[in-house]
């Protein structure tokens, strides 16, 4: 009883209704921005679950998201939140009213008289009597929370769908990320553990900046060579393709700390015009420094390059490092390798089972794509543009490198130099022939004649 | 009073005068309504269809005194607001004021527009301050005090049409219509039979405070901000806009737009019209039921709109639509 005479006092009502309007325009606001909110989600975890993205980024994305969805919600909400007066409005309207509840909502009572008042609350509330907040004001989603759904679900369908065709490609895990998950699911392993352990040490120490590049580079090659071991001891496929795949992120690990390093010295140095000749003198130096393998056959500045680009990292075809070459439509073998990492570690990862555990079939494939050892190689194995004399038709950029600049200072022999891959400088003519001695006021030798005596002279 | 009584006396005023009258039920409210609002009434209309008789009729069921002035061109000021004359009274002779017909409840200002600007002038400050002063001593009118003026709007020959200024001290301009058939059939029957209407007196004779606590009641019925904010609203969407600014359609028609008056007699207007219909607050009908007589007579169109034949009624039409409620 109480509860109805309460309700039926207008005021009641209309607040009522205003409180309702909120909820409502609440609803309108959060069913507009949650979907795209949540697609947004989606699409954030779907790389996560790829290992495409870290967990650090996956986090900070959804927090973005959430925190401009929040955001959309209350931009929208708050300008849509009805007034009193709006919803003293609605109930004149349902009610067929004539002003009563917007009379009633928004005087001030002080300025009327109090009978005015009573009288207007008492017609009010008659009115009032007629409304049912629940059956005349139903909430009823817009159309642009439909849209919003469907846009979201498209948008979701499409990121799932299309995403694995389109990003392959442009896919490029950081190394330290992918040596962390590997690590991580070594570490589970029992016969493993200590490996892993050791792993994820190293994937926290590269997270550090203060450590110098080449601790974490040493500590890179003695884990490998420590994977390496493990691998030939190991009996079973799937742990050795997972050493394998720790290999090759290990590979990745010391080929960032030496690209980083390069561009340092590159940046230190004051070279930097970027031609082909850098390239090759590159390339020949880590030849002659290491040459352990068929991976180190290529300029670091290349493989960064060519990472970015999303290429599958090609080596010099002269260099013995040919199996790179290897496309990622010829994965389709018994190691069929993950489609959704880069080329290149695709096929390094091939090479490392190779070398483990598939014996038999390295040999093959190494000698189907490799150039004949002898005599000069078929056109196929030039790149766009080179030939047999090297460049075709190209215009050479000569230049000075740092390290001839450093060559220049050790007082390296010319020989030596042109034997490390530099091209010979040009000679810059110079003389040591005295001048003519100076003779006060005597006349130069061609004195010309002034343009207006040369007729009276004739 | 309460609005009972208000919303009684108002019905059977116009029932009386409804006697009377035929077919201008309209007119009939809003000439009580400015009457109940302190305003004065213009009435526009071709003789003979019964302005004369409406005023008479609304002065005899109000039971005040009525006057009527003919306007001509050679009417004085003084035929109007009265003079002092001299009189010889007891042995001592001695100015007396004598007062004109503009010292009633109820004036016929009769085709206001015949006498000349001079005369104009001393109704109308009469109207406006309540008061008239003759020789330098001011003398109160009667309250309370409703001109209701006529004016012919087809016999232009001869006549000096109100200034602006003047006429925007009209609570309303109305017009007074041609009877339809039915309503002429109507009075037809009323007039040439041998049955004549009697007006019977509503209010006492010359009750004065009951009228003025009607008015008093009138200026309390409450208004909501939001419908103040309409009416503000409507009046400014009558000003002409700059030269250079964007004109909407109506706008290009006006010359010079509403007065405060003009917005002042809207919500006087809908608040009479609220208690009339026994209501204590405006409502948004209210204001549109009196926009047009409140701002017709204060809209100057201009001479496109002239050219064009364009009324005050067509535009204040427009800025009805136009002008949105919220």
């Amino acid at each position: 009883m109480q509860a109805e005479l309460e309700h039926a006092q207008p005021e009641n009502l209309i607040s009522g209704l205003a409180a309702k309007l909120r909820r409502h325009a609440l609803w309108d606001a959060l069913l507009l921005f949650v979907p795209p909110v949540f697609a947004g989600l989606y699409v954030i975890g779907v790389p996560l679950g790829t290992a495409w993205l870290g967990e650090v980024p996956m986090l900070v994305s959804a927090a973005l998201a959430l925190f401009f969805g929040a955001l959309a919600v209350l931009l929208r909400y708050r300008p849509a939140v009805p007034s009193v007066s709006a919803a003293a409005q609605l109930l004149d309207r349902q009610a067929a009213t004539q002003d009563h509840f917007l009379t009633l909502a928004t005087v001030e009572p002080a300025d009327w008289p109090a009978s005015f008042l009573a009288r207007l609350r008492r017609d009010a509330g008659n009115f009032g009597r007629l409304v049912e907040l629940k059956r005349d004001f139903p909430y009823r989603p817009k159309s642009s929370a439909y849209w919003s759904v469907a846009l979201s679900v498209l948008a979701a369908l499409l990121i799932t769908f299309v995403l694995p065709l389109a990003v392959p490609a442009a896919r490029s895990v950081a190394p330290q990320e992918r040596l962390r998950a590997l690590a991580n699911e070594i570490a589970r392993k029992p016969e493993l553990k200590q490996l892993g352990a050791k792993l994820l040490a190293l994937a926290a120490k590269l997270d550090q900046p203060k450590i110098p590049r080449e601790e974490k580079k040493e500590q890179a090659e003695e884990l490998k060579k420590e994977i390496q071991e493990q691998q030939k001891k190991e009996e079973q496929k799937e742990n050795r393709d997972l050493l394998g795949q720790a290999e090759s992120a290990l590979d990745g690990v010391e080929q960032q700390q030496a690209g980083g390093q390069e561009q340092k010295d590159q940046q230190k140095g004051g070279g930097g015009i970027d031609s082909n000749l850098k390239q090759e003198g590159q390339g020949k130096s880590e030849q002659s420094q290491g040459g352990s393998g068929a991976s180190k056959g290529e300029s670091s500045t290349q493989l960064s390059t060519d990472t970015q680009q999303g290429k599958s990292a090609q080596g010099n075809p002269k260099e013995p490092g040919a199996e790179k070459n290897q496309k990622p439509g010829d994965s389709a073998q018994a190691n069929q390798p993950d489609p959704n990492r880069p080329g290149k570690e695709q096929n390094k990862e091939q090479m490392a089972k190779n070398q483990g555990g598939g014996k038999e079939g390295s040999g093959k494939e190494k000698s189907s794509e490799e150039p004949p050892p002898q005599g000069s190689p078929a056109d196929r194995f030039y790149k766009n543009g080179e030939g047999k004399d090297g460049m075709k038709n190209a215009g050479y950029v000569t230049v000075q490198l740092p390290e001839e600049l450093t060559a220049d200072g050790k007082g390296e022999s010319r020989a030596a130099k042109d034997s490390k891959g530099g091209r010979g400088r040009n000679q810059v003519p110079v003389s040591n022939v005295p001048l003519p001695p100076y003779v006060p006021n005597a006349p130069s030798e061609k004195q010309q004649v002034p343009i207006e005596y040369r007729g009276m002279i004739r | 009073m309460e609005p009972e009584q208000f919303r009684e006396v108002f019905k059977r005023l116009e029932s009386e005068v409804q006697k009377i009258i035929v077919g201008h039920d309209d007119l009939i409210r809003k000439v009580l309504i400015a009457f109940f609002g302190g305003g004065h009434v213009l009435l526009e209309g071709v003789p003979g269809l019964g302005k004369t008789l409406l005023v008479k009729s609304l002065s005899r069921a109000l039971g005040m005194s009525f006057k009527r002035i003919q306007f001509t061109p050679d009417l004085m000021p003084s035929d109007i607001v009265g003079t002092e004359v001299l009189t010889d009274a007891n042995g001592r002779r001695e100015f007396q004021f004598k007062r004109g017909p503009i010292f009633a409840h109820v004036v016929l200002a009769d085709e206001i527009n015949r006498a000349t600007p001079k005369t104009q002038s001393a109704v109308l400050e009469a109207m406006e301050e309540k008061q008239v002063t003759v020789f330098g001593e001011s003398h109160i009118l009667t309250s309370p005090f409703i001109v209701l003026a006529t004016q012919n709007p087809i016999e232009l020959e001869g006549t000096y049409p109100l200034p602006e200024a003047q006429l925007d001290r009209f609570f309303f301009k109305l017009l007074v219509t041609p009877p339809g058939p039915v309503e002429l059939r109507e009075i037809l029957k009323r007039t040439t039979g041998t049955e004549s209407g009697e007006v019977a007196k509503v209010l006492p004779e010359d009750d004065a405070t009951t009228v003025n606590e009607m008015k008093q009641l009138l200026r309390q019925v409450m208004i909501a901000p939001p419908i103040e904010d309409y009416v503000v609203r409507l009046a400014h969407a009558t000003q002409a806009e700059a030269p250079n600014g964007a004109q909407t359609s109506f706008k290009q028609y006006i010359r010079f737009g509403s007065s405060p008056r003009g917005a002042q007699s809207v919500i006087l207007g809908a608040k009479g019209n609220a208690l009339a219909e026994g209501r204590v607050h405006v409502s948004y009908e209210d204001v549109e039921k009196v926009v047009v007589p409140a701002l017709r007579h204060r809209i100057i169109l201009n001479f496109q709109a002239e050219a064009e034949n364009i009324s005050a009624d067509q535009v204040l039409g427009e800025v009805l639509k136009r002008v949105s409620r919220n």
